[in-house]
């Protein structure tokens, strides 16, 4: 009985205080409104007064000119000494006017700014759905999607942007991606970080999620690629976009051409969480589990139409065993060396190196309308995996596996009109705990660009695994429709 | 993990080595612009004149909204003292991630060196909405004023007082080119106003909405624009849609700025009857267009070229 005493005294008085706070909340408005109209009083008094000051400086000037030609009626042959006496008056109240019409400026100007919504940040919506179909299913081609019709959200990204203060800008990326088997959208931080503005010597501080700056493609979102789909040894290399929990620092060189450094620091480093890599984000760790990451990259105007930008990446992350887990495939099977079935894998050592290249042939005159874009990107993987046996599999002492792997991919986009290009992407990747299982995939792909915010492609991708992979050749059609809203421009790393 | 850990680091120090080859800036003896279009870089030079050192992004013959963002712009811009915009959100395709990259606080909107040549400019068209429904739309109003060589004037006065701002101890110098440019630019602009004479009440369309300002200050009437929306190329719909009101409005001039592709202007002349022009929308556009005043000199050439080339029409027929 006390209880619900008690809860309807605590109704009764939250009913009277939100009733307080409108009241409260009216007669702010009022009195705000009060305000502005006085403001706007006080504006128009502003103006009249100018309009004043103007009249007087108009009528001083025709009494100058007066004074003058009275002088030199006078003394035709005399220096205008006198005429010159009320020049100081006038500078005077011209710059009165001047001030006056400053000031009445940034009244205006003030007033503009009256909704509240002027202090929010830049917001916009970038939406992804890919129709699809694929020859084969999951288990045949080791991917997380699944084979025959498919249409999937691939993501609804949320971008948040706006200056922190005079020091810093700050950002987010705020994704709901949907689950490849159950389509269910999860919302995650896919970025939020800190950004310096206006630290000394060409630095820059990035703190906070964010996509570490490695190779040429790792760090930019999905609607943003070239093609369809992350190139594969991204994939399975970094671990999709390469984001990172950490801090980074770029440094661009005080020399007069363009070098840029990077190197950076994170807990883990790839989006996907328990990919082959393992190397996510999340829990503590020792320093050596940490990842540390570089980059530096440049640029050469070949022609004025034509530049090449080569860069080079490091990425180290000197000892996961703290991070354990068992290695597994995209589609959920555990990673078993061929030699040892039912053998487990989980990594120790992770090194990655990679080379890549940018062509671009942009006509100055019509680049909107026609563009030539070739794009290379070559990794090493190193990996060290300690191989343990499990119940029911082959028996034999545990040891440590250390594989180097390759993969790469190259893909040349023509732009022929605002609105159409196309291209084709090569890619071959081996497999970063097994090099001799190897991958090759090749994709042409057509893009229409209705706008800048509303974009088609058509993609096919013929995937063929070697037979070490125990894999099926698989083909595959994508028809991509990306969409944007609101606010959206491209960043340095998007140009 | 040491080997490894040491190739990591001899990668990036050799490329921190290899890459930092190179001349080291010289001394800064004059102020350092960057401006973002030519006609900018043509009036800083002649407010400035020995005393400033120029570089324009653009070359001239990009459109206003689309120049390509160059890695070799961010040490030019890195080491600049003014950097001269357009302002009204021209620039916003390019300029921001150019700023951001460029680490050069100096330069950062809201500080000194940040010259926004739209202070004291009135703008035309300004959009109720920024919905995309209406195309790549610019927020503060149509950014193409220096087109008008009399708002032209209000942007030289702008360079002038960054120029005096940074450098006040040769406020005389700058004074006296600025007055000498001006006094320069206004007699050509009177010479231009008795030329237009023959121009007035044409009605025309462009390929992109760079003339209001330009087609009001010499009595002009601008019809509208090719493309769709600003930033959209057009429909058929639209096309056809333009074609039908240019003949009932007696349009007689279909003007293409060099940025854009011929063929739909092309089109659009032929089936009314319109004359094509191709006219520059900054100096270095076209040929001879070096400077602000022979840019202006050339379009007003060319659009007298084409009235005459309708009059001429008319009379055939």
């Amino acid at each position: 009985m006390r209880t619900v005493i008690a809860l309807v005294f605590l109704f009764v008085f939250s009913s009277c205080a939100f009733a307080q706070t409108t009241e409260e909340r009216l007669e702010k408005l009022e009195k705000a409104l009060k305000s502005q109209e006085q403001t706007i009083q006080e504006l128009k008094a502003l103006q009249r007064t100018v309009k004043k000051q103007e009249q007087t400086i108009e009528e001083q000037r025709k009494l100058i000119e007066k004074l003058t030609a009275k002088e030199k009626q006078a003394e035709p042959s005399g220096p205008p000494a006198t005429a010159e006496a009320p020049q100081p008056v006038v500078a005077e109240v011209q710059q009165q006017v001047e001030e006056l019409k400053e000031q009445v400026n940034s009244v205006a100007e003030a007033q503009q700014k009256k909704l509240p919504s002027e202090f929010n940040p830049a917001i916009g919506l970038v939406g992804e759905t890919i129709f699809s179909y694929r020859s084969k299913d999951s288990k045949a081609t080791g991917s997380d999607r699944p084979g025959g019709w498919d249409v999937n959200q691939r993501s609804v990204e949320l971008n948040i942007a706006a200056s922190v203060d005079p020091f810093a800008k700050g950002y987010a990326v705020l994704n709901a991606s949907a689950d490849p088997i159950t389509g269910e959208a999860t919302l995650g931080v896919e970025e939020a970080a800190i950004q310096t503005t206006s630290l000394p010597d060409n630095l820059e501080l990035k703190a906070g999620r964010f996509f570490g700056e490695f190779g040429r493609l790792a760090y930019i979102h999905d609607h943003e690629l070239p093609f369809v789909n992350r190139p594969l040894v991204l994939d399975q290399y970094i671990g999709g976009e390469s984001r990172t929990d950490g801090a980074q620092l770029n440094w661009l060189l005080p020399i007069e051409h363009y070098v840029s450094l990077t190197a950076g620091v994170g807990d883990g480093f790839g989006s996907v969480p328990n990919d082959v890599n393992d190397n996510s984000n999340g829990n503590f760790r020792n320093f050596g589990g940490l990842s540390f990451f570089g980059r530096g990259s440049t640029s050469f105007d070949l022609t004025p139409d034509l530049s090449l930008e080569p860069g080079i990446s490091g990425l180290l992350n000197p000892k996961t065993t703290d991070r354990g887990g068992v290695l597994a495939q995209p589609n959920g099977t555990p990673v078993t060396l061929p030699q040892f079935p039912g053998s487990n894998l989980s990594q120790t050592e992770r090194s990655l190196e990679g080379v890549d290249l940018t062509l671009s042939w942009k006509p100055l005159s019509s680049n909107q309308f026609q563009s030539i874009i070739w794009g290379t990107e070559v990794l090493h993987s190193g990996n060290s995996y300690d191989v343990t046996p499990t119940s029911g599999g082959a028996k034999f002492s545990p040891f440590i596996s250390s594989v180097d792997s390759y993969g790469m991919y190259t893909y040349l986009t023509y732009k022929w009109s605002r609105e159409w290009s196309g291209g084709f992407l090569f890619q071959w990747v081996e497999d970063s705990w097994n090099n001799a299982d190897r991958t090759f995939s090749y994709s042409p792909y057509i893009t229409w660009a209705l706008s800048h915010w509303n974009q088609l492609r058509l993609q096919y991708t013929y995937t063929e695994p070697n037979a070490v992979s125990g894999l099926r050749p698989d083909s595959a059609v994508y028809l991509q429709w990306d969409w944007i809203i609101g606010s959206h421009s491209h960043g340095w790393q998007q140009r | 993990m040491k080997p490894k850990f040491m190739r990591l680091l001899s990668i990036l120090t050799l490329a921190g080595v290899l890459l930092c080859w190179g001349p080291m800036p010289a001394q800064a003896a004059k102020i350092k612009v960057v401006t973002t279009l030519t006609d900018l870089a043509d009036f800083a030079r002649e407010v400035g004149g020995d005393l400033v050192e120029v570089h324009s992004l653009a070359t001239g013959v990009e459109d206003t909204h689309g120049v390509p963002m160059k890695p070799s712009f961010v040490p030019i811009m890195n080491r600049a003292d003014l950097l001269i915009l357009v302002g009204f959100d021209c620039e916003h395709a390019f300029l921001p991630a150019l700023l951001e990259a460029s680490k050069n606080p100096r330069i950062q909107m809201g500080k000194s060196g940040y010259v926004d040549c739209s202070k004291g400019i009135v703008p035309r068209d300004v959009p109720k909405s920024t919905d995309h429904y209406q195309g790549d739309v610019h927020p503060y109003g149509n950014p193409h004023y220096i087109l008008d060589p009399v708002l032209a004037k209000t942007a030289v006065g702008n360079i002038y007082n960054a120029l005096v701002e940074f450098d006040p101890q040769h406020q005389a110098d700058f004074s006296r080119n600025r007055d000498a440019y001006l006094a320069k630019l206004d007699a050509k602009i009177a010479e231009w106003k008795k030329e237009v004479v023959p121009l007035k009440g044409l009605k025309f369309v462009s390929y992109h909405e760079h003339w209001p300002y330009f087609a009001e200050r010499f009595g002009m009437v601008y019809f509208g624009t090719i493309e769709l929306k600003p930033g959209i190329d057009p429909t058929p719909r639209h096309i056809e849609e333009l074609i039908s009101s240019m003949k009932a409005e007696h349009v007689s001039i279909v003007l293409r700025e060099p940025q854009f592709p011929e063929k739909v202007p092309k089109q659009i002349a032929e089936q009314t009857g319109a004359t094509l022009v191709t006219l520059p929308i900054m100096p270095g556009g076209i040929p001879n267009t070096e400077t602000y005043i022979k840019m202006e000199d050339e379009i007003i050439r060319g659009l007298l070229a084409a009235e005459q080339a309708q009059k001429a029409a008319h009379a055939m027929k």
